[in-house]
């Protein structure tokens, strides 16, 4: 069988339509979502998998026939890392997409460009920005944080300098606002340990082809320890040429950043004991073992490289509990409001969407207890972080202690 | 500042230079040849570093082998290009070769993306300290990557300055209708001009790949101090952008005890500023372009 370019083109559009109008009648509107990730720069390695993340959370919570009677409709955008493009694409997803919610923003320059627009129009936006401004900026209690804010990752830090006995730590950071505010989290809590100050400190420009004149001026303070807020391309240029400069010192990193491509593409011996802290999932968790599966399934990796995944996992399940929670015909504050009370304690607790339905149309309380954390949501919007400390031996990144501030 | 601090970032500025510079001659010698600004040097510097990717992973060959085969394959893309769209372009204006490049440059990323996703990629290489010389620190490595790329510029100074192919390169630069009056065919010098393009991007790209970390945008985000240090040189002269490269490289280097490592990026422009109010047709620009 053979078709012009004409029919074929009909064809094609007719397909078209058959697609963007399935459900005729009687179904409420779906609710939608706009997947706003990182799929292009520094936040690469994770935007590709919070995508799937949110569309596997869609898919399980449309298959159990959807959030009080709504289904869940995803739209995904390239946020390019970037403060102005996050901004043009969340335009996208308002405009044209009237989307409800704008969830998996990464980069505190993404979330923080786009709360503007998600405030005005009342979306719900959900995030994994560490920025202490992402909460400051939050106004009308919008705004969701699944990752552990600057102040708790600097806390953790502290933490982690007095627990090896670090004395005089110096910090570097590349001039975005989350790598900036880990460093300046340390500086805070370090200092409020009664501790003097560090002894050097630089901010440095993102996609540079070298970092050796910053790196030359912090070792000339002789630190023990640098504590870095900075990306996983500019860690892998600063251990090179560390290790290139016979640096002595010890690192301690963000673990999104020092993660296992940092451990897998330099030679061990430049990566050698090397500290990365992050916020670690819920591996006891019934949500984590289902979702780390079906991740696996969908997406061809293990959900252990990418934590932001499984927030972003979390957030659409939360996100539909309290959907389900306000009932039929609800609109977006009435959800806004239910989020803390389908997630936090008191309450039965679930593991998953179908689960939680469940006993939600029983009119029970749940708790979910998410994939990343518990998800139970502090008074700003935060949920409360366990650190995973991870050192790099031989190459490898070992988890060898957890952190709990 | 003392001598030691001095010498280290005089270096680093002219490591970091350098790799600006080539992409800065790639630049200028279309300029020179075809009068527009190709803006798709970038992903052409992008494509080659994941070709060496490509040549370690997925076809197990040394490091080696896969750099040589990079500046194989780099020269023949670009020709490619050239002799599927810009043989088409020649007749029209350079606003539509811009655009043309412009948009080459979206087509070869997007391509590139397709196929290799947008993971951030290392190419494993071997790491050495550095070498203590009278208290400057000298990564070995560094002097390989910036060894390569001297070869490289020479090159095409070589070629430009002592083969007949070069020689008839700088007629068409100085007047192609009178290059073309007098018999010299076009298209070689276009062949040749591109696959200096083609190895000028490759050596570029490996290098910054094999310093940095391989990713899609890497080449692009590489775009704007090439154009700078071109239009600093003087467009159309491969000195001048060479030297353009090297000196915005080291002047960011030198201002950043003074300035801090975040203004220093705004001082290379301040520097191409001024050299623009006295020179405004760059340190090294005529109005005839490459002689």
């Amino acid at each position: 069988m053979s078709f012009t370019r004409r029919e074929t083109l009909i064809g094609a559009s007719g397909l078209a339509l058959a697609v963007s109008f399935p459900a005729r009648g009687q179904e409420a509107a779906p609710f939608r979502i706009g997947a706003l990730n990182p799929i292009t720069g520094a936040g690469s390695a994770y935007g590709a998998g919070m995508q799937q993340a949110i569309f596997l959370a869609i898919e399980e919570v449309n298959a159990a026939g959807g959030a009080a009677g709504r289904k869940l409709q995803g739209f995904a955008e390239d946020s390019q890392t970037l403060g102005d493009q996050a901004v043009l694409a969340a335009r996208k997803l308002v405009d044209i997409n009237k989307v409800d919610a704008i969830l998996g923003t990464w980069a505190s320059a993404e979330t923080l460009a786009i709360m503007p627009l998600v405030q005005a129009n009342g979306l719900i936006g959900m995030n994994t920005s560490s920025a202490a401004a992402v909460q400051e900026q939050d106004r009308k209690d919008l705004v969701w944080r699944f990752e552990a804010s600057n102040a708790s990752y600097g806390k953790a830090f502290a933490a982690m300098c007095e627990k090896r006995g670090f004395k005089n730590p110096a910090t570097m950071a590349l001039n975005a606002a989350s790598s900036l505010g880990n460093a300046q989290g340390f500086q805070r809590a370090w200092e409020a340990k009664g501790r003097s100050k560090v002894v050097a400190d630089v901010v440095y420009e993102p996609k540079r082809a070298s970092y050796r004149s910053e790196l030359q001026k912090i070792l000339s303070a002789k630190p023990d320890v640098i504590v870095a807020g900075c990306y996983t391309p500019d860690a892998i240029i600063l251990l090179r040429e560390a290790y290139a400069l016979g640096a002595k010192n010890a690192w301690i990193m963000p673990g999104g950043s020092a993660n296992s491509l940092v451990a897998e593409s330099l030679p061990a011996e430049a990566t050698e004991g090397v500290i990365a802290i992050e916020t670690i999932a819920n591996e006891n968790s019934v949500a984590f073992k289902h979702f780390s599966d079906a991740y696996q399934k969908k997406s061809g990796r293990s959900s252990v490289d990418n934590i932001f995944a499984a927030m972003t996992y979390d957030m659409v399940i939360s996100l539909a509990l309290a959907i389900e929670a306000a009932g039929p015909g609800a609109d977006r504050a009435a959800i806004n409001a239910k989020l803390r009370e389908v997630s936090n304690p008191p309450g039965q607790k679930v593991g998953s969407f179908a689960e939680g339905k469940a006993l939600l149309e029983q009119g029970n309380k749940v708790d979910y207890d998410g994939a990343a954390g518990p998800v139970n949501y502090d008074e700003n919007g935060d949920v409360t972080p366990i650190f995973g400390v991870y050192i790099f031996e031989g190459g490898k990144r070992v988890r060898r202690d957890t952190i709990e501030i | 500042m003392d001598l030691v601090s001095f010498v280290t970032l005089v270096m680093n500025g002219v490591v970091e230079g350098t790799i600006v510079a080539l992409a800065a001659l790639a630049i200028t010698l279309v300029f020179a040849e075809a009068r527009f600004m190709n803006a798709m040097v970038g992903d052409l510097m992008t494509t080659s570093a994941y070709m060496v990717i490509g040549g370690q992973k997925l076809l197990s060959l040394g490091l080696v082998a896969s750099i040589a085969g990079s500046l194989v394959l780099s020269p023949l893309l670009a020709l490619a290009v050239w002799a599927l769209v810009f043989v088409r372009l020649e007749k029209a204006n350079r606003t539509a070769c811009l655009l043309a490049s412009l948009g080459l440059a979206f087509l070869i990323r997007g391509i590139l993306t397709f196929f290799v996703g947008f993971d951030q990629h290392v190419i494993p290489a071997p790491l050495l300290r550095a070498i203590d010389i009278g208290g400057v620190l000298v990564n070995p490595i560094d002097i390989a990557l910036a060894a390569v790329a001297t070869v490289a510029i020479l090159l095409v100074f070589g070629l430009l300055k002592w083969t007949p192919v070069g020689r008839r390169m700088r007629a068409v630069a100085d007047d192609i209708d009178l290059a073309r009056a007098s018999g010299i065919n076009v298209r070689t010098v276009n062949i040749t001009l591109w696959s200096m393009v083609g190895l000028l991007a490759a050596v570029a790209g490996i290098v910054l790949g094999m310093k940095t970390v391989v990713s899609a945008e890497m080449g692009w985000d590489m775009m704007l101090p090439a154009f700078a240090a071109a239009i600093l040189g003087g467009l159309g002269n491969p000195i001048g952008a060479v030297a353009g490269g090297i000196l915005l490289g080291v002047a960011q280097e030198l201002s950043s005890p003074i300035v801090g490592s975040i203004y220093k990026i705004s001082i290379s422009f301040v520097v191409l500023f001024i050299a623009l109010v006295f020179r405004p047709n760059g340190l090294l620009g005529t109005s005839v372009g490459v002689r």
